[in-house]
């Protein structure tokens, strides 16, 4: 295995979903740039699980992220399916109706 | 047979809670019948444990490697606390039978009331940090929602979240100790703790000496912390009796007696200690000077009595500070509960609206002179023996000037106690409707109380015995009875604080003919009246945390892609200063 190419491969996800969370103001972009900062993460633990030579302990790590995430992201989905309705755009700028 | 006497103590009140709970409060019958019940026996399993201790053993939950285990032993500290949350506590639930009587929502109040007995118990039972931690707050909590018991009176619901929030300050300082007590000794066991302190680090160790004492100021309402305790005073009587009087307050005096043996050692700790003791004890017996409200006056006093016991703790009076700490907890527990008898007869808690409350309350009356004489330390009562150990500690460990205001402050004391019988039990009567002598149930708490406040002096002996054989850190000494009121009669200082607090008498008996003292002290006693400036610098506090929190409203923009930004910033930093610190 190769711990430059890993390496990079997790700077370059937490990097674009960072970047993607930053930049995107439609609600759907915002969970797909989750889904890719998430999987950086996840990467992370599979590569520090084999780097520690505890290679289950972070494949175990990492199985119960996807689990966790599936649900943010069905949960996100539906959240932002029931917002479509009421505010009628998925503009993140139009949700902050809490603050007034 | 002593792990099986543990969980009953902490077990007894909280299942006892849970059934109260789900009785519900259209039987208030069983609800009352159950507290008493639940706490009776807890009272009764506590006292058990006295006979049974030196068996040994401990109870101990395996939590795994991260937390250490949950283990609860008996030693000296632990079994008189636990028997006075007990007792005191069942005695107070008894009380609250009559008292409490009609009052709606009797469920939330016994179960909080017994959730309290069983996590005071647990305070001082655990020999696990983070356990003592966890009980510490709870409770806290139950101090807090007991104060704002009758939730519909706004100051009920102010004081509840003042006493809350002063204590939970306190809570950050026991916290921080439980943490670097695992960082540094790998464990939260207080006898590692306390055997190896002296290996930690210089810095460290003072950083837990003084977080130790703000926790146990903040929690005994000790200078500067001392204004919740007042406030609380708006919980229903037994509560006030019980929690701010007889047990939660003493947790404070507890921790520093418990660790005393650890910090002793660090530069200006104790005379720390000693010195919040000594401001405490003077500022809050002039504050009980002026004040009119009944609950109130006790709870100043409360405050000067706790001071009395933490600045023995700093002179190294261990013994004398938990004997006082026993002496008070009963005297005091009386005070209230006859206190609670009175209001509850009169339906007020102005001591100017009271007056010659003896002709129809003669028992009452009785028992609260027995509390007051023992308060202001009286020979033969409880509070005079205990009181002069502490003074006798102080002067011989501790600076002059200390001692002389410890003394000024228990003549000021016997002064205060005769204002206050006074002006409630005799002086002038008042036009009232419906006054009545306490209820059966009532005089059945009061009984065993005035009891104890006559007699615990007598236990002195084997109350040394207990602390001495089970506390190997704190070299208290065991000696017989006998030695001890031998010891206190033969010191010159006992006849010097009698002397002073006969003055103290005698200027309430002759308060006419001193009006060419008093009259210069009209302006100190105004201030004491305004708690010396400490509740303007409270008011001052929460106006600044609240507009400070108005003018970080802006930053809270509820754009994602701000909040998004803030984060990076935030990593960017703390990459930063690892980057640099590394």
């Amino acid at each position: 295995m190769n711990v430059g190419i890993v390496v990079l491969a997790i700077t370059g996800l937490l990097a674009i979903g960072l970047y993607a969370l930053l930049v995107a103001r439609n609600l759907i972009k915002v969970f797909v740039a989750l889904q890719i900062l998430v999987k950086g993460a996840m990467l992370a633990m599979l590569a520090a699980g084999q780097i520690a030579g505890k290679a289950q302990v972070g494949e175990s790590m990492a199985l119960t992220v996807i689990v966790a995430d599936t649900i943010v992201a069905v949960v996100g989905l539906a959240l932002a399916v029931q917002l479509r309705r009421h505010f009628g755009t998925l503009d993140v700028r139009a949700f902050s109706t809490l603050k007034r | 047979m002593v792990p099986i006497l543990i969980a009953l103590i902490i077990g007894l009140p909280w299942l006892g809670a849970l059934l109260v709970w789900l009785a519900g409060d259209r039987r208030p019958g069983l609800q009352h019948g159950l507290a008493a019940g639940f706490a009776a026996a807890a009272g009764a399993a506590a006292l058990a444990l006295l006979l049974v201790y030196r068996q040994g053993g401990s109870l101990t939950f395996a939590m795994g490697p991260a937390f250490g285990e949950f283990s609860f032993a008996p030693d000296g500290l632990g079994i008189f606390l636990s028997i006075i949350a007990a007792v005191v506590g069942a005695l107070a639930v008894v009380f609250s039978v009559d008292y409490m009587r009609g009052s709606p929502q009797l469920g939330r109040y016994y179960a909080m009331v017994l959730f309290f007995i069983g996590a005071m118990a647990g305070l001082v039972l655990t020999t696990n940090l983070l356990l003592m931690f966890f009980f510490w707050e709870i409770t806290a909590l139950c101090s807090y929602a007991l104060i704002s018991f009758y939730n519909d009176d706004p100051k009920a619901v102010a004081g509840g979240m003042k006493a809350l929030i002063m204590t939970q300050l306190g809570g950050v300082g026991l916290l921080l100790g439980a943490a670097l007590s695992y960082a540094y000794l790998g464990s939260f066991d207080l006898a590692v703790f306390l055997a190896q302190a002296g290996g930690l680090p210089a810095d460290v160790l003072q950083v837990l000496a003084f977080g130790f004492l703000a926790a146990a100021a903040a929690k005994s309402a000790q200078f500067p912390f001392q204004t919740w305790l007042p406030d609380a005073m708006e919980a229903p009587t037994p509560v006030s009796a019980l929690i701010h009087a007889a047990t939660m307050v003493n947790a404070g005096v507890y921790l520093l007696a418990r660790f005393y043996p650890a910090f002793a050692g660090v530069p200006y700790w104790r005379e720390s200690v000693m010195l919040v003791g000594v401001l405490s004890a003077l500022l809050a017996a002039m504050m009980a000077l002026v004040a009119v409200d009944l609950k109130r006056v006790l709870a100043y006093s409360t405050v000067s009595q706790l001071g009395y016991m933490v600045y023995a703790v700093g002179a190294g009076g261990v013994f004398a500070s938990q004997f006082h700490l026993l002496s008070h907890s009963l005297f005091k527990a009386l005070l209230f509960l006859a206190a609670g008898a009175v209001i509850h007869s009169l339906g007020t808690r102005d001591m100017r609206e009271m007056g010659d409350v003896r002709r129809v309350m003669p028992i009452t009356r009785t028992v609260f002179v027995i509390g007051a004489a023992a308060l202001a330390g009286l020979p033969f009562l409880n509070g005079f023996w205990s009181k002069e150990l502490v003074l006798e500690a102080g002067l011989k460990h501790g600076p002059l000037w200390m001692y002389a205001a410890m003394l000024f402050t228990a003549g000021l004391t016997a002064l205060y106690t005769f204002r206050c019988v006074w002006m409630v039990f005799y002086g002038p009567p008042k036009e009232r409707q419906h006054a009545h002598e306490a209820g059966r149930w009532m005089r059945a708490a009061l009984y065993p109380l005035a009891f104890g406040a006559l007699t615990t002096w007598l236990l002195a002996g084997p109350f040394s015995t207990l602390l001495g054989e089970t506390l190997p850190f704190h070299e208290i000494h065991p000696e017989p009875t006998q030695a001890f009121l031998i010891e206190v009669l033969a010191a010159p200082a006992t006849w010097l604080a009698l002397g002073v607090v006969a003055l103290g008498l005698l200027a309430w008996q002759l308060r006419a003919h001193l009006a060419l003292i008093s009259e210069p002290l009209q302006d100190l006693g105004r201030l004491a009246g305004a708690s010396f400036g400490f509740e303007a610098l409270n008011r001052l506090i929460v106006r600044s945390v609240q507009s400070a929190a108005e003018d970080l409203r802006g930053l809270q923009t509820g754009l994602l892609n701000w909040n998004i930004l803030g984060i990076v910033a935030a990593l960017v930093i703390v990459l930063l200063v690892a980057a640099l610190g590394a």
